[in-house]
């Protein structure tokens, strides 16, 4: 399966990177996460229940992040068991830009399905892994666009730096830091997520 | 025996009698395997199946699996080491390299539905369940999906016993074949590719084996069409004592070659029956069926014709390629369809030189084996796809270059190229006579250059197609087919009563056994055809015999039926003629007695109480008791069938959707039994004929995961799609088999491909269309139309990238389907 997209966030680049530093909004996001964990800097580990047609399964997934070229793009590749539904694995290559003040993000996904899923789902991994995509997106979009830019701070955690009320006074490197591994994981999961379709 | 071709009044030979079958099985009295009843404590079988097409398992956890309650027991191929050996189908012949296949893969899965583990628990429900549980870790290994990708260099070997991975390859050239080829003036040649197939018999697969400690005797039943050859396999794999084995096919729902092989899953289920004292079930449901049921025809036929430029057939190259999935079937083996492809390719025609070159293949995918008409009917689309390019390129009409080279009654008895004999045929009457029914001359008179009326593109197409029927042990001898044995038997008995029972060594699938054996029966013994009853499939009484598959009921289970039939009334004539005190030769039966001349006559009751000394008459002396004969029936020469299909087809330009107008078939199939069984194998042949030409493949993707396991995806035709068709017999009776009778179960099917085929390339002549793949569906068609040069023959994609397209095919028909009334 190779699929394609964007999507345009109103919110700015900062906000997006934000927003998706909390891991319960990307939690709330993702359809079907039931849990996140980060392994180290470039792994993460997830559970995520979903559906493919008559199928429905929940999938434990291991994702690995690569080819950073902060803070333009960065592979992300995995793979995803479903048990006797099936199993998934590929990579998203994702690329981020400014849009005016906003945020257009670009995925591009290379993705395999093997078992029960591809037997009988393969007319509808299509189908649904754009359906969840775009309500990925929508959740994401109505989780940060709604914030406005100052309140971000309040709900990015910081495990290695106390929060402070000025975001934009935090080292840039340590945003960044937290940012590119919550995003990552946002984006790990949806990748994940489309895999497993 | 020189078959008797009077035919007289209150004959049932020949009679078109409703089938003895019908009544119960239209009355859901039908006892198919999952309706037998199950003993107390039967237990259920669901295997775990690999999700990779080539893989090395390298743990299979079973602990949580097994800790569901209500699970008995779950094995893996490790536990069942030594215990039951492997299959392996030993074909004798020059370039053959057989190969194991153990019934629970150990080291290595090679196809996506393989199984690793068997789950045994109280009921279906709890061992999917537990299934589901059993964790297995593979390790990848490189998928091979088709033929091109398995004979590659640096390609892995798929099996550790064979060098590569080509398991069988013969070659022929005809001594003058060089220069023959060289000199033509015309050769017209092309690449055909045919999809895969899943058989889809209306019935999946299954079987319930009984075990009984107290004799040591089980009993299998399983839905087959070969009920001895698997009991012989069960005895030598498990190492049993045949005699404690019985094997029974119920009623079976269908088969068409995909119960022709001994499966994994008969052997387990019988093993694990013994081995855990209990009854053990197992039924296959369709997705699995689409996934581990024998598969057919995915072949590549490079083939290329030589002609004088008037139109002479002087010879023909061919070069085939069969992929025959991870392992080879058995009994039937690699070389079935590569073997036959080549044989069939010469087709009704004089063709005096001939080369060919012919591979079976192993890849990782679902194991292939016989489908209806095996290698045929993608042998005989090749060769009725070039006569008509040929007829094209070189001025003529399709029928008058079939004129030119249709063997007719001079040639014959004709050997081809390859040595196969033609001793009877009506080639060129049948041609004639499916012309003039399709008012073909009229057809073409009309015609127009653009192919259009009403819109729609019309089109004709003609197919001059053979089978070879009734095939006997020195056939399949000489095909190195050591474990199919080639005779059948039947055991004709009248019983106190005066009424018939026929037990065959056969297994009906629908074929109509009960009535057309019936039938001949009741003629030899003249008592009426409700005083027969036939039994097949059961390896408890009668005779050994082979199965039911190849076209062979007819001329086998017929000729053996008939002599057992024969001797039987010699006796009921020798103890009527004792007691009468006549000639036995002066006696005839008919209406249940025995008649001398004038009144003189004595019921055939009589004549059994008599025989079994229940009467105050004796029997006369030397003769013994019982009114029975057990004969068996080997022909010497397979009897050959032949046909001309002629179909008319529609094209919708816009949607490449084709619809078939109408359809003309003359046969011959020797003597005809029951003409209403020989219209239904054929209007079935021709459904299933249709069904693969115009929507049916089986696709994997790049990494070997089959993506069409289910009915939505694999696309077969109804009703909708089905002509009506005009079946018109020729009977030219067959010298060399006893009853005079040829096959008839495949004929349908191997002309129904080329004649729809020829029929969708007459109405795209305008584009110039080369027909060189199956299936035909909607948008193939419409890429045919737009590339007006034609696609290059070859390998049709199976990336998912053809996925959208299909999809646009698949709604195409669902609106055609839904715009047709129907009747719920």
């Amino acid at each position: 399966m190779k699929q394609s997209g964007e999507f345009r966030l109103s919110a700015s680049q900062a906000n997006v990177w934000d927003a998706i530093n909390d891991p319960e909004t990307l939690q709330r996001c993702i359809p079907g996460c039931e849990s996140v964990e980060k392994i180290s800097n470039v792994e993460l580990k997830a559970t995520i229940k979903s559906r493919v047609g008559p199928i429905s399964a929940t999938f434990k997934c291991d994702v690995r992040l690569s080819d950073l070229d902060p803070p333009n793009s960065y592979r992300i590749s995995g793979q995803g068991s479903g048990g006797a539904a099936g199993f998934a694995k590929g990579g998203a290559n994702l690329k981020l830009a400014a849009d005016g003040t906003g945020t257009k993000l670009l995925y591009d996904v290379d993705a395999s399905v093997g078992g029960k899923l591809a037997q009988i789902g393969t007319r509808l991994i299509d189908g649904t892994a754009r359906k969840f995509a775009d309500e990925f997106f929508q959740n994401l979009a109505k989780a940060v666009d709604g914030a406005p830019a100052a309140q971000a701070p309040a709900t990015a955690p910081a495990p290695s730096e106390p929060a402070t009320t000025a975001p934009a006074s935090q080292p840039k490197r340590v945003r960044w830091a937290i940012g590119f591994v919550v995003l990552a994981i946002a984006i790990g999961l949806v990748v994940v997520y489309l895999l497993s379709r | 025996m020189a078959a008797d071709h009077s035919r007289n009044e209150g004959d049932m030979i020949g009679r078109a009698l409703p089938r003895k079958e019908d009544d119960p099985l239209l009355r859901g009295l039908g006892s198919f395997i999952d309706d037998i009843q199950e003993p107390a404590g039967t237990l259920h079988a669901v295997f775990v199946m690999s999700t990779h097409a080539h893989a090395r398992i390298v743990e299979i956890d079973v602990s949580e699996a097994i800790r569901l309650e209500g699970v008995v027991a779950i094995y893996t191929g490790k536990e069942l080491a030594g215990r039951i050996k492997p299959i392996t189908s030993d074909i004798v012949q020059p370039g053959y390299q057989p190969v194991k296949r153990q019934v629970l893969a150990t080291d290595r899965v090679r196809f996506v539905g393989e199984a690793v583990a068997v789950v045994i628990a109280e009921n279906r429900y709890l061992a999917e369940d537990a299934a589901e549980l059993v964790r297995v870790d593979y390790e990848e290994l490189l998928p091979l999906i088709d033929v091109d990708q398995a004979v590659q260099a640096d390609a892995p070997k798929l099996h550790d016993e064979t060098t590569g991975n080509v398991l069988f390859q013969a070659s022929f050239r005809t001594p003058r074949f060089d220069e023959v080829f060289a000199s033509a003036d015309h050769v017209v040649r092309d690449s055909f590719q045919s999809h895969r197939l899943a058989v889809t018999a209306m019935e999946p697969r299954g079987c319930l084996a009984v075990y009984q400690r107290r004799n040591d005797n089980l009993t299998l039943w399983t839905s087959t069409q070969i009920p001895h050859i698997v009991r012989t396999a069960i005895s030598n794999l498990l190492d049993w004592d045949e005699t404690r084995l019985r094997v029974i096919a119920p009623d079976v729902g269908g088969a068409f070659g995909g119960k022709c092989s001994v499966y994994p899953e008969e052997l387990l289920v019988s093993f694990l029956a013994r081995e855990l004292n209990a009854p053990v079930k197992w039924i296959c449901d369709r997705r699995e069926d689409l996934m581990t049921t024998t598969q057919g025809r995915e072949y590549r036929f490079d083939v290329a014709l030589a002609f004088r430029k008037d139109g002479t057939l002087l010879g023909a190259l061919a070069k085939i390629d069969c992929n025959i999935g991870a392992y080879p079937s058995f009994p039937l083996g690699a070389s079935v369809e590569a073997g036959g492809a080549a044989i069939y390719l010469p087709g009704t025609y004089r063709m005096p030189e001939y080369a060919y070159e012919t591979r079976a293949i192993t890849t990782t995918t679902c194991p292939s084996g016989v489908y209806r008409g095996v290698a045929a009917p993608v042998a005989s689309l090749a060769t009725e796809t070039l006569m008509d390019r040929a007829a094209r390129e070189l001025g003529l009409d399709p029928a008058e270059i079939r004129r030119k080279n249709v063997l007719v009654a001079s040639d014959l008895p004709y050997t081809n190229a390859v040595g196969a004999r033609y001793l009877t045929g009506s080639f060129d009457t049948c041609l004639e006579r499916a012309l003039a029914a399709a008012n073909y001359a009229e057809v073409r008179r009309k015609q127009s250059g653009d192919r259009l009326r009403d819109g729609k593109l019309h089109g004709i197409g003609i197919a001059s197609v053979l089978e070879h029927t009734g095939q006997g042990t020195l056939r399949y001898r000489q095909r190195g087919i050591v474990y199919v044995p080639g005779f059948d038997g039947a055991q004709v008995k009248v019983e106190p009563n005066g009424r018939a029972i026929a037990w065959v060594s056969q297994c009906t699938q629908g074929q109509g056994h009960l009535t057309a054996f019936a039938q001949i029966v009741a003629q030899e013994l003249g008592i009426s055809i409700d005083e027969v009853t036939v039994i097949e499939g059961d390896t408890g009484f009668g005779p050994y015999g082979t199965g039911t598959f190849a076209s062979r009921g007819a001329v086998i289970a017929g000729g053996a039926t008939l002599r057992a039939s024969t001797r039987v009334a010699e006796k009921i004539r020798r103890i009527a003629a004792h007691i009468l005190k006549v000639n036995a030769s002066d006696l005839k039966l008919s209406n249940g007695r025995v008649y001398a001349s004038g009144e003189t006559s004595m019921s055939i009751r009589e004549v059994a109480a008599v025989a079994h000394s229940m009467d105050a008459r004796a029997l006369p002396d030397g003769e013994s008791f019982g009114l029975e004969a057990t004969d068996y029936y080997d022909p010497q020469v397979a009897p050959t069938s032949n046909a001309a299909h002629i179909a008319q087809v529609s094209i919708d330009p816009a949607t490449g959707l084709v619809t078939i107008e109408s359809y003309v078939v003359a046969h011959d199939c020797g003597r005809v039994i029951n003409p209403l069984i020989v219209e239904g194998q054929i209007h079935g042949g021709i459904v299933q004929g249709l069904s693969s030409v115009l929507s049916e493949a089986l696709r994997y993707d790049q990494n070997g995961q089959p993506i069409t396991v289910s009915l939505m995806d694999y696309l077969l035709s109804t009703s909708v799609d089905c002509p009506d068709m005009t079946v018109l017999h020729e009977e030219t009776w067959s010298p060399g088999t006893a009853g005079g009778f040829k096959g008839v179960g495949e004929g349908g099917v191997i002309g129904a491909l080329p004649a729809i085929a020829n029929a969708v390339a007459d109405a795209l002549v305008p584009f110039d269309a080369k027909i060189n793949r199956l299936p035909l569906l909607p948008h193939v068609i419409v890429e045919l139309m737009r590339s007006s040069s034609g696609l290059p023959g070859g390998h049709e994609s199976t990336a998912l990238g053809e996925r959208n397209r299909l999809h646009d095919s698949v709604a195409v028909r669902e609106e055609h389907a839904q715009s047709h009334e129907c009747i719920s």
